[in-house]
């Protein structure tokens, strides 16, 4: 049996979540870095919209293209307002902010996680 | 590849530790502001810089900050008419560190800004690891 398309999804957006929460803690570290430009992870809608639709495997002997269907989410250097004279293009501010959204949208993943848990398990119990 | 949000921590770790180098340049050069050399005409303490560089970690896939060096200031002492002071020159004029305590204390508080974003970061990532293995806790 596959699993739920939610938690799939759950499960795909918290692998990209700390993927991005690892590119905010590189900013804040290089935040006195001279020359270090900000990155950030392309939005997860964008990386949502270029997954490719898979085929269904109704039988053990389909075989799946690669992946699981979500497409890698890919690294930019993110656009800050100001560069200083260093070359250092770290807005500490905004990656603080940015920490704060995923610490909230993974708390809430993960809840769905396990709000789809206990439906499967209500029916199993 | 290991887990992002433990190479999260790893990250925040080198920049805890890079802003700490960094606060104790900045505390050698504030204790030093007075330092004076011990002989006649002797050059004073000369304050020290710190300098960071961006690595790429290739196991982690990320960039760590490490301190690329700390150097020395060179800008020139400021001298002053103490005729009374053992370093003083025939002329009476000692040459005083070039710290300047206000420079000090304005690079300390960024310091103490960017360690403490490092360790927010540090306290989040073990936050959402526990969050996952809490996940195991009601199943």
């Amino acid at each position: 049996m596959s699993q739920p398309y939610v938690l799939q999804l759950a499960a795909q957006r918290t692998q990209w979540l700390s993927a991005r929460d690892v590119l905010i803690a590189g900013n804040i570290a290089n935040a006195n870095t001279p020359g270090y430009q900000a990155t950030d992870l392309q939005p997860f809608s964008a990386v949502l919209d270029s997954a490719e639709v898979s085929m269904a495997s109704t039988n053990p002997a389909h075989m799946t293209p690669g992946g699981d269907g979500f497409a890698e989410a890919r690294v930019v250097e993110s656009d800050t307002p100001e560069t200083t004279l260093s070359g250092n293009s770290v807005d500490i501010e905004n990656e603080m902010i940015k920490l704060g959204d995923v610490n909230r949208e993974y708390t809430m993943a993960t809840n769905i996680k396990r709000v789809v848990h206990q439906m499967i398990m209500s029916v199993l119990k | 590849m290991p887990d992002p949000l433990q190479a999260t921590l790893r990250i925040a770790g080198s920049g805890l530790e890079a802003q700490s180098v960094r606060l104790r340049v900045i505390s050698e050069n504030i204790a030093n502001a007075q330092s004076t050399g011990d002989t006649p005409g002797a050059d004073p303490y000369t304050r020290q810089t710190i300098s960071f560089d961006s690595a790429l970690d290739r196991s982690l896939g990320a960039p760590l900050v490490r301190v690329k060096t700390i150097g020395r200031d060179d800008a020139p002492y400021k001298v002053e008419h103490d005729p009374g002071n053992p370093a003083a020159d025939a002329a009476g004029f000692v040459k005083m560190p070039n710290v300047d305590v206000l420079t000090e204390l304005a690079d300390m508080r960024e310091a103490n800004r960017t360690y403490e974003a490092n360790l927010q970061v540090a306290k989040q990532s073990a936050e959402l690891l526990g969050q996952t293995v809490n996940l195991l806790k009601d199943a």
